[in-house]
């Protein structure tokens, strides 16, 4: 059963914009942050909460620019935290920076390739914002298995390099024949070469760090002044894979598989 | 003539008592062969034998005992000292011929390659003899059509429960059961001489196989020392793929002992996830249950032998007859399997986690409503409560208590979201593989050939 979303029409938009605004914390349940909860049984539903979203579509604002109003706490936190300059971390919010991070990546027309919330969605990481405005993690999983199945194919159709042509050369003990088909060949080049050795983490990382994706990532780095340590590497391989994943799931498998072989194995291999 | 005339001649010494050896055939015939030279040894005559209080292995040209194990065929000399038979044996194995002929798999397959298929790295260490590089191949192109199938058809499922159905779907265990229900025989212990058609692995020694693309974390032994939380995150770039690869023995990587505890542990995660969530369905059953048959190790090991040749078949398929046919074979097998989403939920707070998705997505807040009730004051009583966001109801759920509905009734109505799917027909993205891009966009979205842009969801709600 797929939920349909409850947006009925206002009444008028002042209505609107007097709800725009976060209530004042008069009562102890907005102060907690409860305002959205109904705790107990009623029998009349009260439509309060329709904010901003609901104003008409062509003043809608984008998913990706704004937390939820009613997602927000009270609005400040009660926990201790060891060092508040860690706290503090920017994000970009330009719309251009991510056009013209995507045409370096994907190459002429690479901002069109997507829309524009998948766009943005594709570079959020889970840490940004606490996952509210949604995150590139199931992307970048499913972009995972298209770099694994496109590199090992590209393994399998070109030739062993020298290094790799000599490791794969070894003796058996009993001095037997393996049974020989070029099929198996070309399967038999996985020994010597695995995809770790055309591709790793950190070659990718240098490939996002190139095209910019370093400043338009969104995502939260536990220590803002040590970015290795809080994990960027992993950061941009998520969103480097997500895009990947997001552009199968918008253009179909040939398309994805065409921007991994071009776009990311061409340089980085 | 010879066959008959061999077990006349066996019988006698078969009816004396033998003394206690090894406890299996395959290490008695190992121990022994290493004790005596590689000479030929000389056969007793018949008649003796029946007299004798012992009887002491005979071992002819080819290693093994023709007394115990009368042979099928004849062997070339010191075959049991090989590792794993030799490809040429594959084209006399009645076995193998007839698993090639179950499976339907094309004349392009030799059976050379299915032999190839059945040799676990534990069995033999050559690379170009086992199976790991076509277990590797074919884990990779499992994978790929399982997590495109589940992108298609359940976009919005949360991250641990994806993982958990890959596992459940195209991880260790459910190939092994493929691979059961194929009926593979495993060979008693590997050799030379066993049966080209038998599984062959050793339950001694791993075996070095093809890593896994993965990588390891250099904090890896503190993680499992300490137990730390590895975040679901992390785990889509770091770990060794879910479902689990061929593990990896190479020397970059983790040891086997790490990279099983690590395998056991992501193992224990997703049996967290199909745990009761709150007393609503049964416990997950064992993995194996207490009559099983050997140890848990022995267990495990046998099951990822058969999960790598299941994976291996998969590889052969795809190097001798191609990308579609591979698909085609993997969405026979693998993908047709059923599997029910919905216990492998599991929700802490399933009211605040609904409350925060109708926020998220700009619901009318959720409210539950008491729809009806029966046997209030009695020892059974049953209540209905439904979730409404305003006039529409969310979920309803049926509950011995008011509180244990209400938590049923949101977990229904998060399952309901989390569940969504555009039905069965859809198209995965492989479909429209190998055609060219520009057919694609003359094609469009709507008319057959093109592809039209599925859903994708924004992710789902975190909850601690």
């Amino acid at each position: 059963m797929t939920l349909n979303p409850a947006r009925s029409s206002l009444s008028s938009a002042s209505k609107a914009l007097a709800r725009c605004s976060r209530p004042p914390p008069s009562s102890v349940a907005s102060r907690m942050g409860l305002s959205a909860r109904q705790m107990s049984t009623e029998t009349t539903p009260t439509t309060t909460e329709h904010t901003a979203s609901n104003q008409s579509s062509s003043e809608r604002r984008p998913r990706w620019s704004y937390t939820p109003e009613r997602m927000k706490g009270p609005g400040f936190s009660i926990n201790i935290v060891k060092d508040p300059a860690r706290k503090i971390w920017h994000v970009n919010e330009d719309p251009e920076k991510v056009d013209a991070v995507y045409n370096r990546l994907l190459g002429k027309n690479g901002d069109k390739m997507l829309p524009d919330e998948i766009k943005w969605l594709a570079v959020t990481h889970k840490s940004f914002d606490q996952g509210r405005r949604g995150f590139n993690t199931r992307l970048a999983y499913y972009g995972r298995q298209i770099l694994a199945l496109e590199t090992t194919r590209s393994i399998l159709a070109n030739p062993l390099p020298e290094d790799a042509a000599q490791e794969a050369a070894i003796s058996d003990e009993h001095d037997r024949e393996p049974f020989q088909h070029p099929a198996l060949a070309n399967v038999d080049k996985l020994y010597a070469r695995q995809p770790q050795d055309v591709i790793s983490k950190e070659k990718i990382a240098k490939l996002a760090f190139d095209v910019g994706l370093g400043e338009i990532t969104r995502w939260k780095p536990r220590m803002p002044e040590n970015l290795q340590r809080s994990g960027i590497v992993p950061v941009l391989n998520t969103s480097v894979l997500a895009i990947v994943g997001a552009i199968s799931l918008q253009h179909g498998a040939e398309v994805a598989h065409r921007v991994v072989r071009d776009r990311i194995l061409k340089r980085v291999a | 003539m010879m066959k008959r005339l061999r077990i006349e001649r066996a019988a006698g010494q078969l009816l004396v008592a033998r003394p206690c050896g090894p406890s299996t055939p395959g290490a008695a015939l190992r121990s022994s062969y290493k004790c005596t030279t590689s000479q030929v040894p000389v056969r007793h005559s018949s008649s003796s034998s029946a007299a004798e209080a012992e009887h002491t292995p005979l071992y002819e040209e080819d290693g093994t005992d023709h007394a115990r194990f009368p042979p099928l065929e004849k062997l070339p000399p010191n075959t049991s000292a090989l590792p794993s038979p030799l490809p040429s044996r594959a084209l006399e194995s009645a076995k193998l011929s007839a698993l090639h002929a179950r499976l339907s798999l094309s004349p392009k397959i030799p059976l050379q390659t299915l032999a190839r298929t059945l040799v676990d790295a534990s069995a033999d260490p050559n690379p170009y003899f086992n199976n790991s590089s076509l277990a590797f191949l074919g884990a990779t192109i499992i994978n790929y059509h399982a997590s495109e199938w589940f992108m298609v058809h359940y976009p919005r499922l949360p991250m641990e429960v994806l993982e958990a159905a890959m596992t459940g779907l195209a991880g260790p265990t459910p190939l092994d059961r493929i691979a059961k229900a194929w009926g593979i025989e495993p060979a008693a212990a590997p050799g030379g001489e066993v049966d080209p058609g038998l599984l062959q692995f050793s339950l001694d020694q791993p075996g070095e196989t093809v890593r896994g693309f993965g990588y390891t974390r250099t904090v890896v032994d503190k993680i499992n020392k300490n137990n730390w939380q590895r975040s679901v995150a992390a785990r889509v770039i770091y770990e060794d793929n879910l479902p689990a690869l061929p593990s990896t023995t190479k020397a970059k990587q983790t040891t086997p002992a790490v990279a099983e505890q690590e395998e056991q542990q992501q193992e224990e995660q997703q049996q967290d996830d199909s745990e009761v969530d709150y007393a609503e369905t049964s416990p997950a059953a064992p993995k194996f249950s207490p009559t099983s048959y050997g140890s848990s190790t022995t267990r495990e090991l046998s099951e990822k032998a058969h999960a790598n040749f299941v994976r291996a078949v998969v590889g052969a398929v795809f190097a001798h007859c191609g990308r579609e046919a591979a698909k085609s074979f993997v969405k026979a097998h693998v993908l047709s399997r059923q599997l029910d989403l919905e216990r492998l939920f599991a929700f802490k707070h399933p009211t605040l986690e609904l409350a925060m998705l109708c926020a998220r997505e700009e619901f009318d807040p959720p409210v539950a409503r008491l729809l009806s009730e029966t046997g209030r004051l009695s020892r059974t009583p049953v209540f209905v409560v439904g979730v409404y966001s305003g006039n529409e109801k969310l979920g309803e759920g049926a509950g011995a208590t008011l509180e244990q509905a209400r938590l049923k009734a949101a977990m229904h109505a998060l399952k309901a979201w989390y569940l969504y799917s555009p039905g069965e027909g859809v198209k995965v993205p492989s479909d429209v593989l190998g055609q060219e891009e520009e057919e694609a966009a003359a094609a469009g979205g709507k008319k057959k050939g093109g592809w039209e842009p599925v859903y994708i969801d924004i992710g789902e709600l975190i909850s601690r």
